[in-house]
């Protein structure tokens, strides 16, 4: 029936103002807590350690207790050639192989957009080389597949007139760098797939009334819309290239001589082959005040980036 | 019903156009991935064969298989594998227990200041950890923790944290807004709420992150090798040695190779869906 | 501008599924608005996309302005269409979505922007509006903006899927009355889905009412209410919806609430010649007159809905207890529990094929 029968006046509820009282905030904070302050202990203390060494002289090859230089260890990393080829060596292993492998990622993630048969196999076999440890891709590379006398590359590459190349001896760094797109395409292909498959259909198909073919159609409208997609893989994949070390390690220890030495690997040699630990102190530092002047644009960036998030894009 | 089959119908220069870009666009996809697989394929290959066929020219791909390079490996990984197992175990559940309340207090009821706690957590993986590599060492020499299976759990738990936090507070963000308010409304206190609203809910999101972190610290080695070196050494590390400085052993490197990626690959390709998430670190659905 | 046919169209999904659109015949002519209703899954949208050329067809042919274009591709059918969730390009202006298809058929930067300016004049779009991005408009200015992607192209054909479901009652009201209008003024034949019968009766110069991919009947809204040929439409036309009962035939006629309502001698003779020993009744609301006590039907008053100018009655009648509805007017309606009883006229009356649902005609 539509008779609504009188209900009883709702009773009385004291009505209490809401403050956020100092119980309250603790107990927001409270969860947060734990991770924090382990953060806090586990990633700053060593940055703060290695500041206190910056400023010593320490070789623990050597009897002789940590002294204070003081910014003579400074000195050392910026008038040496090795830390500033390093650096450059960082910058180009890093920009090469994130913008081939967006490149190729992209590509990919076209060639994947689209129906065929056998598509999910496909999917599988480009993502696999991400999934391969990276030492060990690394060495999988270094040897059967570069090797000068058994490679299978230089098997391959024979009839292009190619005969056995030592690649690791004369285009060392261009192996490693080959090594991390391989692992890292996949990653940007991730990403744009996830972009191009959050391209709401009805749209595409407007613009196929509309009258744009396909590279009208990719040009005007999907690229844009996989812009900030492109950014976020470049911007994660950048973190990630930078500190990229096992490839080095297992391939070319860093050369020949310092061909392929970067950051990482340079940091590296400076503990275990210099036993220099003001040294690396100093350099790691110094890389820290350059990560932290690049950091804060990536992470306006990066702020920009995941608003998109927010957004619902 | 319907007459004349319209594909009967349609004009032939067309039909051919079609039919042709569909299968030559699969073909260009197939010959891509099988050329980007191929060196896998090839570490698979080699895995198995004696160590006389792998090092020939030209490459043998036909050849007798063998398990001999797999039980080399299996015989002297021993010690490897159990410490990558519980340094990625140990580590991944010290995260998850750090990393759900604190993603907590950083969505469902955020503290003030959250978007600085957020942005904290991903500038400590902005910083590279090899920077403080030497002072790690000695930091590791003085506490006695150096060679112990403690100094890497405790540094890979900080090297997952922050991509755990955000990636849990992106599943966590997922939650009805009504869900929550409904249990409030029943009179549920923070704990309850989160154990009986919010963990049912993001479970399968726990999973995903749990396996981030198993990926990722089960394929590190620059702490490992800098800070162990036989009472905690992993499997990375055990690949590295596997490459002696005399002699060529391909076929053996091939195997430890394909066992220790083994675990990873399968979990990639099972959850591939929510590897793109994880990556992204939440940013990408 | 040009007239668009319908010949055997069908669209198969699924092999041994049934058709999503089964042999539709219909020929639609030069200026004309015709409406496509029917519930979901009647195949009205699909019909509309095979006209469009995003779906492909199984069978049969369309043709536009006398021309098969079965297999030819939406561009160079020079048909223009709006989407149900108007499906505007979100990096883009509002100026460069009105503009986009012109800018493809490579027209000069300057025409674009008069044309783009005159459409939105049209629609009632601010000058303001032009440059901003689809993610900062309300939905009735987005509509208005898929509408004017739409005008800007000057097309043979419009095609509109659902284009109000979107917004919110009033406005839709609002914007029927201006697509109708719009429509009148450019003379452009129309093609528009729609699974509100409200709005198809009051927009369309014809409606076709599709139901299960059949075609089930064309006409002008007014023979459609008049001549249903079949239960459907007669079921499906018309707020609120036609008494619909099953009721026993008897000598003379069929028997409702106790009484013998008298049938046509051509309906009693159909039903004769089917062997029918009951048919579906139908009545429409407002033909179920209020007599004051001295009507055939009776019934008891379980609810009354007042609308304003009118009041609808929700009527149980006596006998067989079917539960029947009765416009009334607004004024003193009955109060609840209060027995009344109806007169109807034998022209109002129609009778239905039980099982088929065919209209046992006169």
């Amino acid at each position: 029936m539509t008779i609504i029968q009188d209900l009883a006046p709702p009773p009385e509820v004291e009505v209490r103002p809401r403050a956020v009282g100092r119980r309250e905030r603790w107990q927001l904070r409270l969860p947060l807590l734990p991770a924090l302050i382990y953060t806090i202990v586990v990633t700053q203390i060593p940055f703060l350690v290695t500041l206190w060494y910056s400023f010593q002289s320490y070789f623990w090859n050597t009897p002789a207790p940590a002294h204070f230089t003081g910014l003579s260890n400074y000195k050392t990393v910026f008038t040496n050639p090795a830390f500033r080829g390093s650096l450059v060596r960082s910058v180009v292993m890093t920009v090469t192989a994130v913008i081939v492998a967006m490149i190729l990622g992209v590509f990919f993630a076209i060639l994947l957009d689209r129906k065929f048969l056998g598509r999910s196999i496909v999917r599988t076999l480009i993502i696999t080389p991400f999934l391969v440890m990276p030492v060990a891709a690394a060495l999988v590379w270094a040897g059967p597949m570069l090797d000068p006398n058994f490679g299978l590359v230089n098997y391959l590459l024979q009839p292009f007139g190619v005969h056995h190349v030592a690649w690791l001896s004369s285009h060392a760094l261009g192996s490693v760098i080959l090594v991390m797109i391989w692992q890292w395409t996949p990653f940007m292909m991730l990403i744009v797939l996830a972009g191009l498959q959050s391209q709401p259909s009805d749209t595409l198909e407007a613009a196929k009334v509309d009258g744009a073919g396909a590279w009208a159609t990719f040009g005007e409208l999907t690229l844009p819309h996989l812009r900030p997609y492109i950014e976020l893989g470049i911007l994660l994949g950048s973190i990630y290239l930078v500190n990229v070390f096992d490839a080095v390690k297992a391939m070319t220890q860093g050369g020949p001589g310092t061909a392929t030495t970067n950051l990482p690997y340079y940091l590296y040699e400076q503990v275990n082959n210099a036993f220099d630990i003001g040294g690396a102190a100093a350099t790691g530092v110094v890389t820290v005040i350059l990560t932290i002047i690049v950091a804060t644009f990536a992470l306006r960036m990066f702020a920009r980036v995941f608003q998109f998030e927010e957004a619902g894009v | 019903m319907t007459a004349v089959l319209v594909r009967d119908r349609e004009p032939a220069g067309l039909r051919l156009r079609r039919v042709s870009g569909q299968v030559g666009w699969g073909i260009l996809a197939w010959v891509v991935g099988i050329a980007f697989f191929l060196p896998v394929l090839w570490m698979l290959l080699t895995a198995f064969k004696p160590e006389s066929a792998a090092q020939t020219w030209p490459p043998k791909f036909i050849f007798t298989p063998t398990l001999a390079q797999f039980r080399l490996v299996f015989s002297g990984w021993g010690p490897y594998v159990t410490h990558s197992l519980i340094a990625t175990t140990v580590s991944t559940l010290l995260v998850l227990a750090l990393g759900v309340p604190a993603a907590y207090a950083l969505s469902v009821h955020p503290v003030p200041h959250w978007r600085d706690g957020l942005f904290f957590f991903i500038s400590t993986k902005m910083l590279p950890i090899v920077a403080a590599i030497g002072p790690l060492y000695v930091l590791a020499l003085k506490t006695h923790l150096l060679d112990s299976i403690w100094v890497l759990i405790i540094l890979y738990t900080a090297m997952n944290l922050p991509v755990a936090i955000w990636l849990i507070r992106s599943f966590m963000l997922e939650v009805p807004k009504e869900m929550l308010e409904a249990a409030e409304l029943d009179g549920a206190g923070r704990i309850r709420e989160m154990t009986e609203v919010i963990m049912p809910v993001i479970s399968p999101g726990l999973v995903s992150t749990a396996l981030i972190c198993v990926i990722f610290a089960w394929n590190e080695l620059f702490l490992a090798l800098n800070l162990t070196v036989t009472n905690a050494a992993t499997l990375p590390m055990f690949l590295i040695s596997s490459v002696p400085q005399e002699g060529l052993y391909l076929a053996h490197l091939s195997a430890a190779a394909t066992v220790a990626s083994v675990p990873v690959i399968i979990i990639g390709w099972i959850a591939q869906r929510s590897l793109v998430r994880g990556l992204s670190m939440g940013a990408i659905k | 501008m040009a007239g668009v046919k319908f010949v055997s169209a069908s669209r198969v999904y699924a092999k041994d599924a049934p058709p999503a659109v089964d042999a539709l015949d219909l020929d639609i002519k030069d200026g004309e608005f015709m409406v496509l209703v029917g519930p979901s899954g009647s195949g009205k949208t699909t019909a509309l996309r095979m006209l469009a050329g995003l779906e492909p067809l199984d069978g049969g042919r369309v043709e536009i302005g006398e021309k098969d274009v079965t297999f030819v591709p939406p561009k160079d059918r020079d048909i223009a269409m709006v989407f149900q969730n108007y499906a505007l390009y979100p990096s883009k202006t509002v100026a460069e979505n009105m503009g986009f298809a012109l800018k493809m058929q490579g027209v000069h930067k300057d025409e674009r922007a008069r044309r783009v300016r005159e459409a939105a004049r049209l629609l009632d779009l601010d000058d303001q509006l032009l440059g901003r991005k689809p993610k900062a408009l309300s939905g009735g200015q987005r509509q208005r903006v898929a509408m004017g992607r739409a005008i800007v192209r000057e097309p043979r054909v419009f095609l509109m899927d659902e284009p109000l479901s979107n917004l919110d009652a009033k406005l839709r009201v609002q914007t029927r009355s201006q697509i109708a209008e719009l429509q009148r003024r450019l003379g452009i034949t129309t093609v528009y889905v729609t699974h509100d019968q409200v709005e198809a009766m009051t927009m369309g110069h014809r409606v076709a009412v599709l139901a299960g991919g059949h075609l089930q009947q064309v006409d002008t809204p007014r023979h459609l209410y008049d001549n249903p040929v079949n239960q459907f439409v007669a079921g499906f036309i018309g707020s609120p919806a036609m008494n619909l009962q099953t009721v026993p035939l008897t000598e003379g006629g069929a028997r409702l609430a106790g009484t013998t309502l008298p049938l046509p001698a051509s309906v009693r003779t159909a039903a004769g010649q089917a062997g029918l020993k009951e048919i579906v009744l139908g009545i429409r609301p407002e033909h179920m007159h209020l007599a004051d006590g001295t009507g055939p039907l009776a019934g008891e008053v379980m609810l009354v809905e007042e609308l304003g100018a009118d009041a609808l009655l929700h009527v149980r009648l006596a006998e067989d207890h079917n539960l029947v509805v009765a416009r009334t007017e607004g004024r003193k309606p009955p109060a609840p529990g209060q027995q009344v009883t109806f007169a109807v006229q034998p022209d109002d009356i129609f009778a239905f094929h039980p099982e088929t649902g065919a209209r046992l005609a006169g």
